[in-house]
């Protein structure tokens, strides 16, 4: 058998990890276990220099197993694999020591961490001896997809996929097309008219022959894996139907918050406050004028309803403030002596082309006003001596309590997750993220998918969004649909559990415990056995498994008990 | 007690020189960059903000506009170009019309044709007074003396030369007093309104006394000034404000011993002193007369009609000075006459309109304000320190 021969790679991460972890001292310590023949340190591994370094190593001093202390596996595993991979190596002769989010950002004794760095390092190390060559599978695509939620960002994602030729499904559980966009007038920071826009679109969906929709209807249950799925979809109260596809799309958008939670606005006791969207549909009909008809002498925009604040949502709803700009224009236009007032927190300008629309709106005497939610909100109340009402607070730039009267007042409600996140994504196996948005696979590097295969999240269903935002996402979920339809198959996961026929009793437990699915049983062999397309290797069945005949690979017992003895091992202080 | 705000007051700035006050952001870089914002008292945002917002008696009891001296360094690093520097300025020429009850201030500021009317008006009652009551004698022309210069005090028919005096001194004191007590009226609204109507403050007596040197210091060496970036501006600034007070010294207090019959040596203290303040003032005005036609440097790239007419008004009455200066010298009897009288039908004019309700009157409000600045500061330390103390017990209790 061939000699066990592995190369150790502690990264810096700039400061990030050489800050709290002695990484020479933790790379001299590896040196002397057993089968290590090299250890370094390098200040990016994940970068293009790290990774030569590595395939250099593995080509001149014939390494065949790699360990590589940097951070969450979650993040450049997949870049090491790869890298193994071209230096000809089996990608799964590599094992990650996650020594920063797991050590050094959060620790902060140098001496204990680098202790603890040599520890994680010293399992990897030992761990690594005991993998095995895996062999990636490959599965066909099926070109077709499914796209739930006819917003912006689903009617984009359709078009593209239809345009290139491939077939769509498109379910949409309201009555008709556009979602958010289409309660819209005119739209910040350009003041184009997206209802024009919209109309054409939903026209071209509505004929394209590639395009399946489903109007009142909402997905019941998906099954499968990138490149096989399978649903259910129901159609209006009762038609169920069945339907493959490839790919899915989760674009179901968002919604916004209930204002008359927040009592201090007043919304639903006087008439002349609003929510935004209401005043969309104000705007729509041509001309600016409050519940009782009448031209307000004095408009107040009221920003961060409810966003940006711990008791309502913590987070920025981030479109309102660009919306908020939009209507003091819109408003200015309408009524050219009337006073327009931006009840502000911070103002929120970023972007193309937007913090030059605050500027203009600035030369168009708007007053902004300054608030802060910690010091007690805006609070509306009848004005004793005018027309409409009086909105009082402590005003930031000015230091003054202050009292401003207002016939029409506009509340910039937060945007919060839509009501059926929570199902979607249980049936998609993906994640939400404390408010209830759909999370990415990464932040950065990966927005649009998520760590299920073939399943992407585009939209203001991840995250408060704006159009340009949300279409990109879209675009961006198609090119990568496209490409794995090009492609024409997908690899799939081969960390999948198997059964040893020779000890599984029959007992059937794993069948029983197994999510997905996975395990079925064969009477004439009377023994459980995997389907590997569908098992996603998460290891419940194994500790299931009273007779030790199931074991998961990459995860087995004597990989895992390996790392712990290498872990608990002792090391070199300091 | 909340404050309604007034988005219409602004309206009532217009005319008093900037009127666009949308551009600030309120960034804060113009309070941070002034070399002057300091101790409590902090500016020029949070008084844009104040006219922003309307708060019209917050604004009336500001100080703050005469403690800024106009160096534009805050409307240089302004990123909106909100020019709050202008808006000081513009500030002071609102204020000066607030102090004053009578509303000429406002009235000339708001309506610069009014300032035309009665400066023209006021010289010709002084040319006609003297051309009836106090006209050339018939035998002017032997009034020479033995070095061939004009005899100025006995031009005038049925009058001798202590006589003219005293009626010439008689008239300046008059002027002096009654500009003094607007003056000093202005400087008890302002005291009025920016210390004794603040909420909570109270002045320690003493302190009206100790911190009186302020007035005196900062009205002759104006040092508050010397701390802005270009100190050039502020010694030709000291140049005019000293030549000025001479000048201003010399007519109506030692005037019988300015204003003499014979010709001094050259080099004679009240020749020299005369010298040095027509040089002080024709200087400076000389150089801000350029700057604010080449309207490059900030702080004189703006300039409301009240800054022309100030500049005019001193320069004309500088320039008749020295004529009948020369005149004098030369003996040109009926020339002197006439210069003399056109001098002082712009002085007088000049005097009576510009210094209590014009851009003069700053010589009197900067140096009361900056006390009245020092006294609040003062009583902010004391009330400080009595908090301390009663947060702090003594040692033992
Ligand atoms: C008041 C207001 C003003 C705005 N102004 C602007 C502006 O001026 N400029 C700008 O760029 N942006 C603006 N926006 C933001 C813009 O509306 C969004 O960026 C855009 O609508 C996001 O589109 P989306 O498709 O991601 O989500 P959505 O528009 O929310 O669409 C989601 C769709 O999914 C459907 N759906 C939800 N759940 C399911 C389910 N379970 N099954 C099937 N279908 C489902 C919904 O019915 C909906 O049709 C504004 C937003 C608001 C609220
Ligand atoms: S975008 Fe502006 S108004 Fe909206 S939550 Fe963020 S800061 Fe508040
Ligand atoms: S330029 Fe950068 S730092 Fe400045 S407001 Fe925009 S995002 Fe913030
Ligand atoms: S590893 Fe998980 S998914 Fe695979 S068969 Fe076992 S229980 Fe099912
Ligand atoms: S005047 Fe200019 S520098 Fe000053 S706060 Fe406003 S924007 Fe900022
Ligand atoms: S002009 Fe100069 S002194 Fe006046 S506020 Fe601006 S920086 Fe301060």
């Amino acid at each position: 058998m061939e000699k066990t021969r592995i190369g150790v790679y502690v990264c810096w991460c700039g400061t990030n990890i050489a800050m709290m972890v002695d990484v020479e001292a933790v790379a001299k310590e590896m040196e002397s276990r057993q089968n290590v023949v090299l250890a370094r340190t390098y200040k990016y591994m994940c970068s293009d220099p790290g990774q030569d370094m590595v395939i250099r190593d593995i080509k001149e001093h014939k390494l065949n197993r790699v360990v590589i202390a940097a951070c969450s596996p979650r993040i450049h595993e997949n870049t090491f694999r790869k890298a193994l991979e071209n230096a000809g190596l089996n990608p799964y002769m590599l094992q990650m020591a996650n020594i920063r989010e797991q050590n050094s950002w959060v620790h902060s004794d140098r001496i204990e961490a680098t202790r603890k760095a040599k520890s994680l390092v010293a399992g990897a190390v030992s761990r690594v001896n005991h993998h095995q060559p895996l062999n990636k599978r490959e599965v066909p695509v099926n070109p077709a997809s499914l796209i739930i939620g006819g917003g912006i960002s689903g009617i984009t994602a359709a078009l593209e996929l239809a345009d290139a030729g491939k077939r769509v499904y498109l379910v949409e559980k309201e009555s008709e097309l556009g979602g958010i966009a289409a309660m819209l007038d005119l739209t910040s920071p350009h003041f184009y008219s997206i209802s024009d826009s919209l109309k054409t679109l939903i026209r071209r969906i509505e004929v394209h022959q590639n395009i399946k929709v489903y109007m009142d209807s909402q997905v019941k249950q998906i099954n499968g894996y990138v490149g096989n799925f399978n649903g259910e979809i129901k159609i209006g109260n009762k038609k169920v139907k069945n339907i493959d596809f490839g790919n899915i799309v989760v674009a179901t958008g968002l919604k916004p918050i209930k204002p008359e939670t927040i009592e201090n606005y007043g919304y639903g006791v006087f008439s002349e406050v609003i929510t935004s969207l209401d005043f969309e549909q104000v705007l729509k009909k041509g001309s600016v004028l409050n519940a009782y008809g009448i031209k307000p002498k004095n408009v107040a925009i009221i920003h961060c309803v409810g966003s940006r604040n711990e008791d309502y949502k913590p987070y920025c709803s981030r479109t309102c403030c660009m919306t908020a700009l939009k209507y003091a224009n819109m408003i200015r236009s309408a009524l050219p002596e009337a006073n327009v007032y931006q009840m502000y927190a911070d103002m929120r300008a970023y972007g193309k082309h937007c913090e030059e629309l605050y500027a203009d709106t600035s030369g168009k005497n708007v007053l902004f006003l300054m608030y802060d939610q910690r010091e007690g909100m805006p609070i509306i109340e009848k004005d004793a001596i005018g027309p409409g009402v009086l909105i009082k607070f402590n005003e930031r730039l000015s230091g003054e309590d202050i009292e401003v009267p207002a016939e029409l007042v506009i509340l910039m409600t937060a945007m919060e997750s839509g009501k059926d996140a929570k199902s979607i994504s249980q049936m998609t196996g993906t994640s939400l993220d404390a408010n209830g948005f759909f999370i990415e696979k990464h932040p950065k590097l990966d927005p649009v998918s998520t760590t299920t295969d073939g399943v992407y999240v585009v939209g203001s269903c991840q995250s408060p969004k704006n159009i340009p935002e949300s279409v990109s996402q879209a675009r961006a979920a198609t090119a990568n649909i496209l490409a794995t339809i090009a492609k024409g198959y997908v690899e799939v996961e081969v960390i999948t559990a198997e059964v040893n026929e020779d000890i599984c009793c029959g007992c059937q437990f794993c069948i029983q415990v197994c999510p997905y699915g996975a395990n079925n049983y064969d009477q004439r062999k009377a023994v459980s056995s995997v389907n590997e397309a569908l098992c996603k290797g998460c290891g419940t069945c194994g500790s299931a498994c009273p007779s030790g005949a199931i074991s998961t690979r990459h995860f087995t017992d004597k990989q895992i008990l390996s790392q712990i003895e290498g872990i608990m091992a002792e090391v070199g202080s300091g | 007690m909340s404050t309604r705000i007034n988005p219409d007051f602004k309206n009532e700035l217009t005319h008093f020189g900037k009127d666009e006050w949308n551009e600030c952001y309120h960034c804060g870089n113009c309070t941070a960059i002034c070399p002057l914002s300091k101790d409590g008292f902090l500016f020029p945002r949070k008084d844009l903000r104040a006219i922003q917002m309307g708060l019209q008696d917050k604004l009336d009891a500001s100080l703050e506009p005469w403690l800024c001296y106009y160096c534009g360094e805050c409307s240089e690093t302004c990123p909106r170009d909100a020019n709050p520097a202008e808006l000081m300025m513009t500030l002071r020429r609102y204020l000066t019309s607030r102090y004053d009850k009578s509303g000429l201030a406002k009235l000339f500021y708001t309506n610069h044709i009014w300032e035309y009317v009665v400066l023209g008006l006021m010289f010709l009652a002084i040319v006609v007074a003297f051309l009836v009551f106090l006209p050339l004698k018939t035998d002017a022309a032997l009034m020479v003396n033995e070095s061939g210069g004009v005899m100025i005090n006995s031009l005038v028919e049925g009058i001798n030369a202590e006589r003219f005096i005293g009626i010439i001194e008689y008239g300046d004191w008059t002027m002096a007093i009654v500009i003094a007590l607007l003056l000093v009226s202005n400087i008890v609204v302002m005291f009025y309104k920016s210390v004794l109507s603040e909420n909570g403050i109270r002045i320690p007596f003493s302190s009206y006394f100790t911190e009186a040197w302020q007035l005196v210091w900062n009205f002759a060496t104006q040092s508050r000034f010397s701390k802005c970036d270009d100190k050039q501006y502020w010694i030709g600034h000291l140049l005019l404000m000293t030549g000025y007070t001479i000048m201003f010294i010399l007519v109506v207090v030692f005037l019988p011993l300015f204003q003499i019959e014979t010709v001094e040596p050259w080099w004679h203290w009240q020749r020299l002193l005369g010298y040095y303040a027509t040089f002080g003032i024709l200087f400076f005005l000389t150089i801000v007369t350029i700057k604010r036609l080449q309207k490059r440097d900030v702080k004189l790239k703006y300039s409301h009609p009240s800054d022309w007419i100030f500049i005019v008004m001193l320069a004309l009455t500088t320039i008749s000075g020295i004529l009948v200066h020369i005149f004098r010298l030369q003996g040109m009897v009926a020339a002197t006459y006439y210069t003399y009288v056109i001098h002082l039908a712009i002085l007088v004019p000049m005097l009576m309109v510009e210094v209590p309700f014009s851009k003069w009157s700053h010589l009197a409000y900067r140096p009361f304000a900056i006390y009245f600045a020092r006294l609040k500061t003062v009583a902010a330390e004391v009330e400080k320190e009595k908090s301390h103390k009663e947060l702090v017990p003594a040692v033992g209790s």
